[in-house]
């Protein structure tokens, strides 16, 4: 493989990495504070993408449909939480997993029935076409946007939860949910928060995704997988670990497609058993 | 006055005895039924049942595992699929008879069971269910790819199934009662397991795992047995479904299958056998009736069932029923 090739398949390994931390750290967050596998968070990046496509084919600037779409996402997000999640937190969390598989049907098959099963392509803004030269190598500058626009992203996520009082009532909450409930902090409000706020970032994360591949109706799955995948290779409920993962994943299915092309899915599934059997509480423990 | 009291003792007397023989009486409507097929129904209603008792197999093992085990396994699809793809090679390229594709599947399919169920019983909760997935997405991308057996186009071209003594299988009528034949063993050894010592131990993991450690019992081999049970079921199935189809796809392993098992069992009442039976028979009949007017898109219909049940009767069907019951007594 000559430095070119590597050059690229490492940026574009990194690209998509890093837009998967939006999804794997939300994930993880998610299940840190409120203890809920979210398997229909996949479905509400995908229906980001979807309300994001639809928003800038209606003449809507691509960067306020970037805004727009994780709102009315979040908006979404509230509601399940409220009504859906909300009376299953005292029960067992096998339950909260069905939940939120069932609500992935529903949202599946909404986009479904709206939008049509053909793949649809999201328009990027003009200032973002075209190549750009990185290190004598031609890269898309969109997809340069991405990895830069989700690495900025995910640093101002860890500052908010590291250096806020919002994060470090997060933290706690991800150390004993009790205790902080025992402080005086209301703690169905942090969830009801916690999930909406995931929610969103996964909304973003799909609008940009969306731009740089395509969107279609089984994208949801792959997100999520791929979510999932990153979060347990990396420890559940630590956003070192969701980052860790999702570069992880980034980097395998950039390179797994180019050494091993056609059984690149598998190296994904792979890591994951493999990670699962050798360390079940994934790579890393703390926050 | 008097009268009234009897008649309600009567009724009640009806009630007790309808309630006692309840499953009787479905068999026998179901052995009946195909008789009546042609004049009451059309065959859509046979191949219906086919489908029905076929899911049903998978969801007797299944509620071994999750509704007694407490294991909720998000990869089911992946022993039903190795069934159905072992017995349409087998049928194919050894033998047309229907016992030379189920000795094969039960055979892979329990060496299969040993291997992931060894694996997987490690761990428990989400983590089993993640790992079951991860297996079954290997099987769905191994057959998705594999050109042998037509990568995902899928394998056509299988012959009709013999079952020895002079017996046409490829005929309806007779394969629906065969496999309703096959429905009934396997309710019957189910019923046997979970009533006997080995069931009670299994639910006894369920509900306290360390406890019954500590009266002695070899929980992680009880785990395997149930998991080893619930891979024969799905591989017996599998290859009805192969039989039944004369063509298999990856779709047979793929991981909405293995959602819909779990949904089957949760709506229809898990740990009671009888209730994943009328959650098969749900699913099915509504799919059927759904599909052909919403398509694919009778999911997001299911889904919502799903989500209702899971908030207002997470014991589904079967404890719907008994609530109804006991509030009319």
């Amino acid at each position: 493989m000559s430095f070119d090739l590597f050059l690229t398949n490492l940026l574009y390994g990194l690209t998509i990495g890093s837009a998967l931390i939006l999804i794997a750290s939300s994930l993880s967050i998610i299940f840190g504070v409120m203890g809920v596998v979210n398997f229909a968070h996949g479905s509400l990046s995908m229906l980001g993408a979807y309300l994001g496509y639809s928003l800038i084919l209606w003449k809507v600037n691509f960067w306020l449909a970037l805004v727009i779409s994780p709102l009315i996402v979040g908006g979404i997000a509230l509601a399940i939480e409220g009504f859906t999640l909300r009376p299953l937190y005292s029960k067992d969390p096998l339950l909260q997993f069905f939940l939120t598989y069932g609500l992935a049907m529903i949202i599946g098959n909404l986009v479904l029935y709206f939008w049509g099963a053909d793949p649809h392509g999201i328009d990027k803004p003009l200032s973002l076409q075209g190549p750009v030269s990185i290190a004598g190598i031609f890269y898309p500058k969109f997809r340069l946007f991405v990895f830069i626009f989700s690495a900025v992203l995910s640093i101002v996520l860890w500052l908010f939860i590291a250096r806020t009082t919002w994060g470090i009532i997060l933290r706690a909450g991800i150390h004993n949910r009790e205790l902080v409930g025992a402080f005086g902090i209301n703690m169905s409000t942090v969830y009801t928060f916690v999930f909406a706020l995931g929610s969103a970032l996964a909304a973003i994360a799909g609008v940009i995704l969306g731009a740089m591949r395509n969107i279609n109706p089984a994208m949801d799955l792959d997100l999520v997988v791929g979510g999932l995948i990153a979060v347990v290779i990396g420890g559940l409920g630590s956003f070192r670990g969701a980052v860790l993962g999702a570069l992880i994943i980034g980097l395998s299915e950039s390179f797994g497609a180019q050494l091993w092309p056609g059984f690149s899915k598998f190296s994904v599934y792979i890591v994951m058993v493999a990670i699962l059997l050798w360390r079940p509480e994934g790579l890393i423990k703390e926050v | 006055m008097a009268s009234g009291r009897v008649d309600q003792g009567s009724m009640m007397g009806w009630l007790a005895f309808l309630k006692k023989y309840s499953g009787w009486i479905v068999l026998v409507c179901l052995i009946l039924f195909p008789l009546s097929a042609g004049t009451l129904v059309s065959g859509f209603y046979i191949s219906l049942f086919i489908r029905i008792f076929i899911f049903g197999l998978v969801l007797l093992g299944f509620d071994i595992l999750m509704g007694y085990g407490g294991l909720a396994s998000f990869g089911h699809a992946m022993f039903f699929g190795t069934g159905a793809y072992v017995t349409a090679i087998l049928m194919k390229y050894v033998s047309p008879s229907i016992w030379v594709g189920m000795g094969g599947s039960i055979v892979a399919c329990a060496l299969g069971g040993l291997v992931i169920g060894y694996l997987c019983i490690r761990s428990r909760g989400l983590y089993f269910a993640f790992l079951t997935f991860a297996f079954s997405q290997f099987f769905f991308l191994f057959f998705n790819s594999w050109s042998f057996v037509g990568a995902a186009d899928g394998m056509a071209g299988i012959p009709k199934p013999t079952v020895g003594f002079g017996i046409d299988l490829g005929n309806r009528i007779v394969f629906y009662y065969f496999s309703l034949g096959m429905l009934v063993v396997g309710y019957g050894v189910a019923r046997h397991v979970v009533n006997s010592a080995f069931g009670r131990v299994l639910v006894g993991i369920r509900q306290n795992e360390e406890r019954i450690a500590f009266l002695g019992f070899n929980v992680q081999r009880c785990m395997l047995v149930a998991f080893l049970l619930s891979s024969i079921y799905g591989g017996v199935a599998g290859c009805l479904f192969a039989g039944y189809q004369s063509f298999v796809s990856p779709a047979v392993y793929h991981w909405g299958l293995s959602g819909e098992i779990m949904i089957m069992d949760l709506l229809g009442g898990m740990g009671t056998l009888i209730g994943p039976l009328i959650g098969t028979a749900f699913v099915i009949y509504l799919g059927d009736f759904l599909s052909s007017w919403m398509h694919e898109t009778w999911l997001m219909v299911l889904g919502a069932l799903y989500v209702i049940a899971i908030l207002f009767s997470p014991d589904g069907i079967m404890g719907l029923m008994k609530r109804i019951t006991h509030r009319g007594t």
